[in-house]
């Protein structure tokens, strides 16, 4: 399988936002017309190839190497194809993917899969905030695909997201899930405050006891069926959750009750603790 | 200097229907003839005089908060980039104010009418109009809830209140009087509204809706202004407001008057389930009384933004919706409301909405008394009056739109029954010479010699959704503004003012209730005339009554 | 859910401060608008309102306060949290609700009190929109306030500081369609809180330069911010040298505005106010000095406007 292969020269000294980088974009052109795509550092308009050295012409799979962390929009709208980045990544990586993969095996930014509808993310490093979530002012976040974050992420997580699967390995911050309207959150490292506030509906699941909000009750203890499938598809990504009787069950809590919302929150309890 | 040569002229006011012939520009107005200059040839194109937006909500604290509550919907749309010759922007339900001046601009519109302004952030309207670029714009100050007001008809003093009207129509720097839900935004600052027009208000024991109307009819009369009454009806958008809304036009009988998008006001049944059409009452009753004129408010399928002075009809839409809602309630004078909408064709409601509108247009018989509006942007955004124009002429057309509804809305609704289709001639009345002199601007909307120079050049195409939406040229005060779909210059507009005569005695009435009642100086109460930009002034006539 | 201080004046009988300070940091409030006026609809003053103070600790504003509420620092967006719940009648857990250093029949009385009011009226500080939550917090208190209105009339403001922001913000939006931290860099305006407002631009080094008009961020920035302003090119328009103009490339003396230059302020309820300047400066006012930098920049070969290939609609 033909590859394009862009490696970065050196770190832009502002951000550089390269809405083009896509297959969508890429895979019909020569690397002539590659090389001069329009990026932006700043204000100014650039070359793909004043950042950017070119290997290959255009194709679906495109390889960034090299520490992208202020390279913005990489991704956005894609709707085929793979987009692999051997370094960090930088904001909004994949917003509103329709289809295709991503993977970093850096640190990633805010807003990874930012009204996504479709498609995988996987970060190896850690993630900012907003995973998946709505911009500002949008009533809906992601709306399917699955997120995987191998570290922790900032705040946000989810935030208003309806549907599709984040999965975070590492501890996430403040507010995740917040507002969701569906969809799951699995917290393999926990989380700080505000977990599922202003949850309408979706389920969050946590492998790690959380501070909750007053507004959540407790309602049984126990391992839902769902959860199997959804750990069937996460262990064959290499993402682990518990779900059998033997280990343990989780405790499930609902609200968030100032809606009044629908949504649950499972958290992980193994016996004898 | 400039001659437009050889186009199809439309201008009604002057009873020119299509006839092939120049027009020539000096000094910024139509003249009988130049020599020299700029040639446009326009052989085979429409000539129209400039489009005149009679209602619409472009500027000022109602609209800068909705625009605050919908980033989402700026992104959504086109954003304008900057050039040489224009800044950058945003479009959408809101447009930012240089954006606004060049999307109407942009569809050869050339004068505006901001229908919603309080007199206590008019310094914040007329900052914002003077950022809107190319057109002229006037102002209709907020009255019928204005508390002091309300007092002096509780009173029965309405000599005095024609004098309060009149000091803050100068006060404001407005061009004419606006009423919105009269009582109603009053009664809303308890959470209540005023429903019925014989009714007191909350607070009062004697002001009633009626009366507020009535007395605000006979001061604008009275004044001379040279726009009636702007009214909004109580009971807007609620099922079976129609009866309201009659009752309205009775009480405005000996009185000029003009309704403000009377598609909001023209609805049957008794609750959302049984809402239906009641236009054809509605056109009926208006027809046979030309002291009225109105304009559509027209609703188009799709996302908007509803902004308002009736704040107790923007909460039962968010109870509706349970979406964003804001609200900002101003100080003894009036109050907004702010409601994201989306206008859907599935739903019933919407689609009886959506019929009305195109139904008092096709009823009502005289184009000069039916103005093309979409109360801007609460049905629609106003770029978008190019779709109704469409609608409008072409029946075909309108019927295949029809199919898209819910069967239910058929039975609701007399669109499927109305043939009409507006000719270019009536087209040019409803989107400039009729909106001109309700306004009472003499030299707008025609192309007569000696008017202002704003004219719209288009293509003479079938398709006139894309004829109406890219004018070939735009001409304002003379000046080529647009030229191939692109601004070759921004000019600045003008501002219509009006000044009303009052005692001079009456501030000293007003001060002290002022100082109490509000909390600035009442020295920076009124707008400073500095602040309007290239202000030209319309005289009042005496007593028409 | 806002309204102008008029309103507040005229008609409000509840008045909740929230994380805020107003006797030490607006000290006219209580006197011009809040508590003391007597209003059309409030004739006795004072004596018919109730005022609220909700903050974490007692501040001197706490003396004009009929019953204060000590919230435990970072627990406000829980606490509103909770009332939002109990207006609506629905459960919440009492231990939880405890964390917040108020009990759930604490906080119910506080509900029954706003329902009991005529017009009540949150005016919320920096205590609540600049702490953990941040404009969530804000958020949250908005939303309250828009809830309480199934029941009685009620209405949200911030406390407004620092000169003009009011009028910043306002005419931002009005050119811009944003309030603040846009990005104008693509030739029109985008809007993203966290990455294009100063704070998180300057931390993370994103900015190359710096124009700074009317604040002084060398003194209350956090550290990282003020080294990279020391960084890069800075330039500082301001009447006084300030902490800013130290660390700055260049600084520029203008004319106090509203005392020699005229303008228009809005008030933190977004009145406008015109700026009668009355006394002479000997210094530019910063309209000018900006005038004559735009001019030259304006003066420069333009930018080519950006043709981009067709991207994916969002």
């Amino acid at each position: 399988m033909s590859k394009t292969i862009f490696s970065l020269k050196e770190r832009p000294s502002v951000p550089l936002e390269v809405e083009v980088f896509t297959p969508d974009v890429i895979a019909p052109l020569s690397r002539d017309e590659i090389r001069a795509l329009p990026v932006f550092l700043g204000k100014r308009q650039c070359r793909l190839d004043d950042f950017f050295e070119v290997e290959g012409a255009g194709s679906d799979e495109l390889e960034i190497h090299g520490d992208a962390g202020r390279v913005k929009w990489i991704g956005r709208g894609m709707t085929r194809g793979r987009i692999t980045i051997h370094g960090d990544a930088g904001m909004h990586l994949g917003a509103y993917l329709k289809g295709g993969t991503i993977e970093v095996t850096g640190n990633a930014s805010d807003w990874v899969g930012a009204e996504m509808t479709a498609g995988l993310i996987r970060i190896g490093g850690n993630a900012g905030g907003q995973i998946g979530a709505a911009y500002r002012g949008s009533l809906r976040g992601m709306k399917g695909g699955t997120i995987l974050v191998e570290g922790s992420a900032g705040i946000e997580v989810g935030m208003r997201m309806r549907r599709g699967i984040i999965a975070v390995k590492g501890p996430v911050r403040d507010f995740a899930g917040l507002q969701m309207k569906g969809g799951t959150i699995v917290l393999m490292g926990g989380a700080e405050i505000r977990t599922g506030a202003w949850m309408v509906r979706g389920t969050i699941i946590s492998l790690v006891p959380l501070r909750l909000m007053p507004t959540f009750s407790y309602a049984c203890a126990y391992n839902p069926t769902f959860l199997r499938i959804y750990a069937k598809h996460l262990q064959a990504m290499g993402f682990t959750i518990p779900c059998e009787d033997q280990a343990g069950a989780y405790q499930r809590y609902t609200g968030d009750t100032s809606v009044p919302g629908k949504g649950e929150i499972l958290v992980w309890r193994p016996h004898g603790s | 200097m400039l001659r437009i040569k050889g186009g199809k002229v439309y201008d009604p006011a002057n009873g020119v229907n299509g006839v092939a012939k120049d027009v020539c520009v000096g000094d910024g107005k139509i003249v009988a003839e130049v020599e020299g200059g700029r040639t446009i040839d326009a052989t085979g194109m429409v000539v129209f005089p400039g489009g005149v937006d009679v209602h619409t909500h472009v500027a000022g604290a109602a609209l800068n908060f909705a625009r605050a509550m919908i980033p989402e919907d700026h992104r959504r749309h086109k954003h304008f980039v900057r050039t040489l010759t224009t800044r950058g922007g945003i479009g959408g339900s809101t447009p930012t104010t240089f954006i606004t001046g060049y999307l109407y601009a942009g569809l050869g519109y050339t004068t505006v009418n901001e229908a919603a302004m309080p007199i206590l952030s008019a310094r914040h309207t007329h900052e914002e109009l003077r950022d809107t670029p190319i057109v002229d714009k006037s102002c209709l100050v907020l009255m019928a809830n204005n508390e002091m007001l309300l007092d002096q008809i509780e009173a029965g003093e309405l000599e005095r209140a024609r004098h309060i009207v009149a000091w803050n129509i100068w006060a404001a720097k407005a061009y004419g009087v606006k009423a919105v839900n009269p009582g109603g935004v009053t009664a809303w600052k308890w959470g209540k509204d005023a429903k019925s027009l014989n009714e007191p208000i909350a607070g009062f024991s004697k002001a009633t809706p009626g009366k507020i109307i009535s007395a605000l009819a006979n001061i604008v009369d009275d004044l001379g202004l040279p726009h009636p009454l702007h009214l909004h009806c109580n009971n807007l958008g609620a099922p079976g407001n129609y009866v309201t809304t009659l009752e309205t036009m009775k009480l405005l009988d000996g009185n000029r008057a003009h309704m403000a998008h009377l598609q909001y006001h023209a609805y049957g049944g008794d609750d959302w389930s049984t809402m239906r059409s009641e236009s054809v009452l509605i056109a009926e009753y208006f027809n046979a009384h030309p002291n009225l004129t109105t304009d559509a408010g027209a609703v188009l399928f799709g996302d908007t933004v509803t902004i308002t002075a009736d704040g107790p009809w923007q909460h039962i839409l968010y109870k509706l919706t349970g979406r964003k809602w804001g609200n900002i309630d101003v100080e003894n004078e009036t109050g907004c409301g702010v409601v994201p909408y989306v206008y859907k064709e599935k739903n019933l409601v919407n689609a009886v909405q959506w019929a009305v509108g195109l139904e008092l247009l096709l009823l009502i018989d005289d184009p000069w008394r039916v103005y093309l509006t979409t109360d801007h942007p609460n049905g629609a955004a106003f770029w978008r009056y190019p779709e109704i124009i469409r609608l409008l002429m072409d029946a075909q057309f309108r019927r295949e739109q029809l199919k898209k509804l819910p069967p239910k809305a058929l039975k609701r609704i007399f669109l499927a029954e109305l043939n009409r289709e507006y000719t270019l001639y009536e087209i040019a009345i409803i989107t400039s010479a009729g909106p001109a002199r309700a306004l009472g601007l003499p030299q707008k909307g025609n192309l007569g010699i000696g008017a202002d120079a704003d004219v719209a050049i288009y293509n003479d195409s079938k398709d006139v959704f894309q004829m109406f939406s890219y004018p070939r040229y735009v001409i304002k005060g003379g000046e080529v503004v647009i030229e191939e779909g692109e601004i070759r210059k921004t000019v600045e507009g003008k501002g219509l003012l009006v000044r009303p005569t009052f005692d001079n005695k009456i501030s000293d009435f007003i001060r002290p209730l002022f100082q109490q009642y509000y909390t600035m100086a009442f020295d920076n109460y009124p707008v400073e005339i500095e602040r309007i930009e290239h202000p030209e002034f319309r005289p009042c006539k005496q007593s028409s009554r | 859910m806002t309204c102008t201080l008029g309103e507040v004046k005229n008609r409000a009988d509840l008045i909740v401060y929230w994380g805020g300070n107003p006797a030490e940091c607006h000290p006219r409030h209580f006197t011009k608008y809040a508590l003391m006026p007597k209003g059309r609809f409030v004739p006795n003053g004072r004596k018919d309102r109730t005022m609220v103070l909700v903050d974490i600790r007692e501040t001197p504003s706490v003396k004009a306060a009929d019953i204060f509420l000590q919230v435990r620092p970072a627990k406000d967006f829980e606490m509103i949290t909770v009332l939002r719940a109990l207006v609506k009648g629905q459960p919440v857990d009492p231990q939880l609700v405890a964390d917040t250093g108020l009990t759930v029949e604490q906080l119910q009385e506080f509900v029954d009190l706003m329902k009991k009011a005529r017009f009540g009226v949150f005016f919320f500080g920096m205590g609540l929109s600049m702490t953990r939550g941040k404009h969530m917090n804000s958020a949250a208190l908005l939303t309250l306030a828009a809830e309480l209105n199934a029941f009685t009339k009620f209405v949200a403001m911030p406390m407004r500081g620092h000169g003009n922001v009011t009028g910043g913000d306002v005419i931002m939006r009005w050119t811009t369609g944003y309030p603040f931290g846009v990005n104008l860099a693509r030739g029109y305006p985008r809007f993203n809180p966290g990455e294009y407002s100063t704070i998180d631009l300057l931390i993370r080094g994103d900015a190359d330069a710096a124009l700074i008009l009317g604040a002084d961020p060398g003194a209350t920035m956090p550290q990282p911010c003020i080294d990279h302003l020391a960084r890069i090119p800075t330039i500082v328009l301001d009447p006084k040298v300030t902490h800013t103009s130290r660390l700055a490339r260049v600084h520029i003396t203008t004319a106090v505005t509203g005392i020699s230059a005229p303008g228009t302020a809005y008030r933190m309820d977004e009145i406008p106010l015109p700026l009668r300047p009355v006394l002479k400066s000997p210094y530019p006012t910063d309209e000018e000095v900006l005038r004559r930098i735009y001019k030259a920049v304006a003066a420069k070969p333009p930018l080519a406007v950006p043709v981009m290939p067709e991207l994916a609609a969002v």
